[in-house]
């Protein structure tokens, strides 16, 4: 079973600015919340922040969950509504098949692995010139993607292995009697010949942050990059897909990034 | 100055010994403010909204209470602060010297207790102030309704110059809004949004262009930040004064909660039929496949 929770953060409490800023904070109170939580399975989470005065934290957890905790301290303990939402994804799962499509949101965090570094960390070449003396082969760094469009071509190449695809952007054709003029210079010379090489695709990229925080507020910092994608996708395999879904896309899963989240195309009944 | 101020129209005049609640509104609004929570030396910040102690001291200036002088009821009025306009910070680089040449006093003190001139000479400090520029805030004082009629005549016919957290930051006018007959939080989100002419057509503008219209939005209300002194708040500020004495300053702190404020914007048309502010309900909301 698997569980689906929407937990309503107030942004003006005391504790929810540290949930807000820290993602290590956010990681501690939603383990906290999972009493039957074995070591093995992938809990994933997202912050919200559609509108800055309410943000909403998404949970996926393998295990029903409890939230009181969190609404104690940063949520509206005595106010109306939902004040924690859990639902069981099932649903969603059963509805899986090829071909469907969906409106989604994915927080990841884009990185490359590489054992050639071009410019080394001092730690990074300490441990170069430790693995040059055993001879072993070195385990690649991981680095991660600083512009919107390396973190976009980071999707784009990897939603195949994911079990979907990005439909690309479909443009009609011009109205009868509407007349495109022709671009009034030649293209640039330096322009590759040819359909174009990234033609627009239906996701785009609508946050990028870096991440810095200490564990436990001292020592080395943890250092990541996320980027918000949101668009339409088509299954293409639902094993793969439900993969996805249940354990996550990337790395940093523990610090809020690997959630992906599906939701009706706008302007479809569910 | 000397001049008594006319009566204002709006003002109450609320028996003394009745226990309604009073609450008086002062509009804090200048080209310049800076209100100093914890600097000291050559880097002086501004907090993001007034402090207690900026808003008190204007109003023992104002009633003619000298820096001695004990605080007295004044230290046990409440406040409540609403964010109207936030401004924009302004960093002034800014040096200082002894206009006659001499070297500037080093922090010891000889042993006649006099401040011994720097050695090797330095005649110049450099040091960075903090401003808030174009802020408009809307501060609600509770207290005796007595105490605060008095402090709402001050207020308009001041003993000392007035100053927004430091002395050259003058107010603008009107300072004081007068007195209501509610609680604080009342008198905070009825009382109309503040902000000059210009930056309400800004936001008109802005929030039309942000629903894809193609002309302004005039909204009905907007969304202000507000810091309400609460015993039972969460958070807590250290800057209540206990006494401005220059030999003895001493401040304590206070419990206060934040809040969002939907206040009225107070424009001439209200465009009602269109939503204003920003949706509850997220653009992507993955329980709707949930069956929900």
């Amino acid at each position: 079973m698997t569980y689906l929770s929407r937990i309503r953060i107030n942004p003006l409490r005391k504790d929810s600015r540290k949930l807000l800023s820290n993602p290590r904070a956010v990681h501690g109170a939603v383990m906290g919340g999972l009493p039957n939580h074995k070591p093995d399975d992938r809990v994933l989470w997202r912050m919200d922040p559609d509108n800055p005065h309410r943000p909403h934290l998404f949970v996926l957890s393998p295990t029903r969950p409890d939230w009181t905790h969190i609404i104690q301290d940063c949520g509206w303990p005595d106010a109306d509504g939902d004040h924690a939402a859990v639902r069981d994804y099932t649903p969603l799962l059963s509805q899986l098949a090829v071909g469907r499509e969906f409106a989604f949101r994915l927080t990841a965090s884009p990185v490359q692995n590489t054992a050639t570094p071009t410019k080394a960390t001092p730690s990074q070449a300490a441990r170069l010139t430790a693995h040059a003396e055993d001879g072993k082969r070195i385990r690649g760094f991981r680095m991660g993607h600083r512009t919107a469009a390396a973190q976009l071509d980071w999707f784009l190449t990897r939603t195949d292995r994911w079990g979907f695809d990005i439909p690309a952007t479909r443009s009609d054709p011009t109205a009868p009697g509407i007349h495109t003029p022709a671009p009034p210079t030649a293209p640039h010379p330096t322009s590759p010949p040819g359909p174009d090489p990234n033609p627009p695709y239906e996701v785009r990229i609508t946050a990028r942050h870096r991440h810095s925080f200490q564990k436990n507020g001292h020592g080395a910092h943890v250092v990541f990059r996320s980027a918000t994608f949101e668009g339409r996708l088509r299954i293409t395999d639902t094993d793969r897909f439900t993969t996805s879904l249940l354990t996550g896309l990337g790395p940093s899963r523990a610090y809020g990034c690997g959630l992906l989240t599906l939701a009706p195309l706008p302007g479809q009944q569910t | 100055m000397t001049t008594p101020a006319p009566e204002p129209a709006g003002n109450t005049h609320p028996s003394h010994g009745s226990d309604e609640p009073t609450v008086l509104l002062l509009r804090l609004a200048g080209p310049l403010q800076s209100w100093g929570v914890r600097s000291s030396f050559n880097r002086r910040d501004t907090g993001a909204e007034p402090t207690k102690s900026g808003v008190i001291g204007l109003l023992a200036a104002a009633a003619g209470h000298p820096r001695e002088q004990p605080l007295g009821e004044l230290a046990d009025l409440t406040l409540g602060i609403r964010v109207d306009q936030p401004g924009t910070l302004l960093r002034d680089y800014h040096t200082v010297s002894d206009y006659r040449g001499r070297p500037l006093p080093q922090a010891g003190v000889s042993a006649k207790g006099i401040q011994k001139p720097t050695s090797p000479a330095k005649h110049t400090h450099v040091t960075t102030r903090f401003y808030l520029q174009d802020a408009v805030f809307v501060a609600a004082l509770d207290g005796p309704p007595g105490l605060l009629t008095t402090l709402d005549r001050a207020v308009r016919n001041p003993a000392f110059p007035l100053a927004l957290g430091r002395r050259s930051c003058p107010p603008t006018q009107p300072l004081s809004l007068g007195l209501r007959t509610t609680d604080m939080e009342t008198a905070l989100r009825s009382e109309p949004w503040q902000a000059s002419a210009h930056t309400r057509e800004q936001y008109a503008r802005r929030l039309g262009r942000e629903r894809g219209l193609h002309q302004p939005l005039h909204a009905g209300t907007i969304d202000c930040a507000a810091t309400i002194e609460d015993p039972r708040g969460d958070d807590r500020l250290q800057d209540a004064p206990v006494s401005f004495d220059p030999h003895q300053r001493a401040f304590t702190s206070r419990q206060v909660r934040h809040a969002w404020l939907a206040i009225p914007t107070g424009f001439d048309h209200i465009d009602d039929d269109q939503p204003h502010g920003q949706a509850d309900d997220p653009d992507h909301d993955p329980f709707a496949l949930l069956g929900w």
